[in-house]
């Protein structure tokens, strides 16, 4: 059975070798050649004609007005301040991730089960999430009324229809969602960490503070920076989702909740400004990449990921 | 997935742009739509899509479209047409992402005036006066609100008596209040029901829509014409100007009165809707076309029907709107004749029936048999729309309607500002819009000589 074989490959072998020598270093562009031109194709030609976009009005050359427009723009700035707002939420994240890392860590009793709970929100569909919190934060929803029930009634605010309230309300609801991310990250991180480690603090004296403050904690330093980066980049560009489901498409109450992604959405799709949408989408992506070259830079340092640990 | 995460800001820039991208260059290969189409009946095979919206405010147009289109592809065997009913937040935002593309509906649903012209401006629909006989087009109603440059663009499809007040007489009756017919006997109505622990007026502002309304009832009776808005728009007049802002004064008075809900700016127009059914609240605003559905749930002899009541002094004060929602012949579709042919049989004698029947919703079609109308609160309805004024929303841009009307409505209810900070920032709304999109006010200015 494996004689034709062997045969075929030894007359196909030096054939193989000539082209190769033919080609010389040019060859691994020869290779990846396909995949290129679809990147090239898909992310190129369409970042190009964006730019493009961005520069025009009505097809003819805008040069920066649509920039100055848009920049200008009283509901796009605060669109960007809401998403730097969103931004307070990261470092909250961090904190509670590590605090419920640790304790599921410490195998706090019913762990398993506080493991499923706290990473079952983060493989819920936005959509889902955000439609049933607009449901239970509505002034006579399903949290005031429990309010209420346990004679917490001044706690019972308009969550989502007071525009002071709205912003803090729908950040609530994207750390409770986004936190099981964290808590997975940091946990998978503490249980490939040697026990040695914690053994020989305990020994030493280190209590539950000292213990994970000075021990734990540097030992997190690179997948904690990986998760402030990856949730960072979720606040500038990954939020429409709960803003559109929550505020009904609005950003409202006003433009209590409005964000860049929504922003750019509405000009291009509700009125007929593509090319202001294109300058905020240009906008929207230099941001973007600044944070991406960011987690490139911690990816690189704390090399956790390609060490495979 | 954290893959997916660092790259979106990269996606949704180049998921724009693909999309521009494709409407830009789709646009500049298109040529106009002219009336020297083939006006023949094609023989092959004709696959249409239909995207629409209306269940929600005319329940039953569902089932009556699915008849009408079966009944049409059994007259055309040839013919095959797939309806999409849309969301309230998705049916214009689909359309201008399809239109960006040139692909999508071969019909689709516009609300009336400004919601069918903007796009027409656009050059994504052709206009319906260039594939439907003028004999046939003459019964349609409203067509003065989606005609343009004198071409019809869109065909009404039915009316939406636009937007009155329900009361419930029983409610009202507990408190000793009697329908108020004036802005004066409102208020006190409010006081009064509040003090019996009665929500006056029931409504839900979450998800905007309920701004414009607002906007079209109360104000509506500050101005003279139409023109007087599509003079602002333009930048002819402002919407500081005492008649183009007093209804802002007026919604503050309603606030003041506590003549909503609490959670108005809580809940979405329908689920504040409901509170008046469930006899929650004496009184709520409704679309025309719905009212036969909330007659029925709430009983004939609890349930009466009137404008909102009367403030101003204009020829629209203390009258009911009148618009009709209509259907469109996208600029792409490669039937135009077949589309026209389907929104004609829409209006065969027959087929009007039906819809009536079926929803309780008038057919925008003079044609159509008011005999049959036997609910006396639909009797009433349809005097108010026989005798109905311009509906206002539909003659401003529908960016003016969400940052204005929708928004500051919102901030105002919600308590944050006061009727002249309403007023301000719409002019300041309006301004900018003049100066990011000047061709839609170009349109406005040419539009504004039909109404002066």
């Amino acid at each position: 059975m494996s004689a034709p074989g062997a045969i075929a490959a030894t007359s196909i072998g030096p054939r193989r070798r000539r082209r190769r020598l033919r080609l010389g270093r040019a060859e691994p562009l020869v290779w990846i050649a396909p995949a290129f031109a679809v990147v090239a194709f898909i992310f190129g030609y369409s970042m190009v004609e964006l730019v493009r976009q961005s520069l025009e009005h009505d097809g003819r050359w805008a040069g920066l007005e649509n920039f100055r427009l848009t920049v200008t723009d009283p509901t796009f700035q605060t669109a960007l301040e809401h998403n730097a707002r969103l931004l307070l939420a990261v470092p909250v994240l961090v904190l509670i991730a590590l605090l419920l890392s640790v304790l599921l860590f410490e195998a706090l009793r019913g762990w398993r089960f506080h493991r499923v709970t706290v990473f079952l929100p983060y493989v819920l569909p936005i959509p889902v999430v955000a439609v049933i919190f607009g449901q239970m934060l509505q002034l006579d929803g399903l949290v005031n009324q429990a309010l209420r029930g346990v004679g917490l009634g001044s706690l019972a605010f308009d969550w989502l229809g007071q525009p002071s309230w709205a912003l803090w309300t729908m950040t609530g609801v994207i750390v409770w969602k986004e936190l099981g991310f964290g808590v997975i990250l940091f946990l998978a991180r503490l249980l490939s960490l040697p026990g040695e480690t914690f053994e020989a603090a305990r020994v030493d004296g280190a209590r539950f503070f000292r213990l994970h403050r000075y021990v734990t904690v540097p030992q997190l330093a690179g997948v904690i920076a990986f998760y402030v980066v990856v949730e960072a980049i979720t606040m500038v560009s990954w939020v429409f989702n709960y803003v559109y489901v929550i505020s009904n498409g609005t950003g409202g109450p006003g433009d209590a909740t409005q964000v860049a992604e929504l922003y750019i959405y509405q000009s291009a799709f509700q009125y007929s400004a593509p090319d202001l949408a294109a300058a905020a989408a240009v906008m929207l992506f230099g941001a973007t990449l600044v944070l991406i070259i960011v987690f490139f830079r911690v990816q690189r340092r704390a090399g956790f990921i390609a060490a495979g640990d | 997935m954290t893959g997916r995460r660092w790259a979106s800001g990269a996606l949704l820039a180049a998921g724009v742009a693909a999309a521009l991208a494709v409407g830009a260059s789709a646009s500049r290969g298109s040529a106009p739509a002219t009336a020297a189409s083939s006006k023949a009946f094609p023989t092959g095979p004709v696959h249409l899509t239909m995207w629409w919206w209306g269940e929600q405010e005319a329940a039953g147009a569902k089932k009556w479209l699915a008849d009408t289109v079966a009944l049409y592809e059994k007259k055309h065997p040839n013919v095959t047409i797939k309806t999409v009913l849309q969301t309230t937040n998705g049916l214009v935002p689909a359309f201008k992402a399809a239109a960006a593309a040139k692909k999508g509906p071969d019909l689709q649903y516009f609300w009336g005036g400004i919601w069918s012209l903007e796009d027409a401006w656009a050059g994504s629909t052709k206009a319906v006066s260039d594939y439907i006989p003028k004999s046939e087009l003459k019964h349609y109603l409203n067509t003065a609100e989606d005609t343009y440059n004198g071409k019809v663009w869109t065909a009404g499809w039915y009316v939406q008596p636009s937007f009155p007040v329900l009361y419930r007489k029983d409610v009202l009756a507990k408190a000793g209040v009697a329908p108020p017919a004036t802005w004066k006997q409102l208020l006190a109505a409010c006081d009064k029901l509040n003090a019996k622990g009665i929500t006056p007026i029931a409504g839900g502002i979450s998800d905007g829509w309920f701004g414009g309304w607002l906007y079209a009832t109360i104000g509506a009776q500050g101005i003279h014409s139409v023109g007087d808005v599509l003079g602002a728009v333009a930048g002819k007049k402002k919407f500081t100007d005492p008649a183009q802002a007093a209804w802002w004064t007026r919604l503050q008075e309603m606030r003041d009165h506590n003549c909503w809900n609490k959670d108005i700016n809580s809940v979405q127009l329908y689920q504040g809707q409901q509170k008046w059914s469930d006899g929650k609240a004496a009184m709520t605003v409704t679309a025309g076309s719905d009212v036969k559905k909330f007659v029925t749930q709430v009983g004939v002899s609890k349930v009466g029907v009137m404008p909102m009541p009367k403030w101003g002094t204009g020829p629209y004060a203390g009258r009911l709107g009148a618009t009709s929602q209509t259907v469109g012949i996208t600029a792409w579709t490669k039937y135009p004749q077949v589309d026209a042919d389907f929104i004609m049989f829409m209006h065969t004698p027959e087929r009007m029936t039906a819809f009536f029947k079926k929803t309780g919703a008038f057919p925008a079609d003079d044609r159509f048999n008011t005999k049959l109308i036997t609910i006396p609160q639909q009797k009433v309805l349809f005097n108010l729309v026989k005798n109905g004024v311009p509906y206002l929303e539909n003659f401003i841009p529908t960016e003016f309607d969400s940052k204005a009307n929708f928004a500051e409505a919102q901030l105002l209810l919600a308590g944050k500002i006061d009727a002249k900070q309403a007023a301000d920032a719409s002019e300041q709304i309006a301004a900018r819009i003049r100066r990011t999109n000047r061709d839609l006010i170009a349109n406005f200015a040419t539009w504004s000589k039909s109404y002066k």
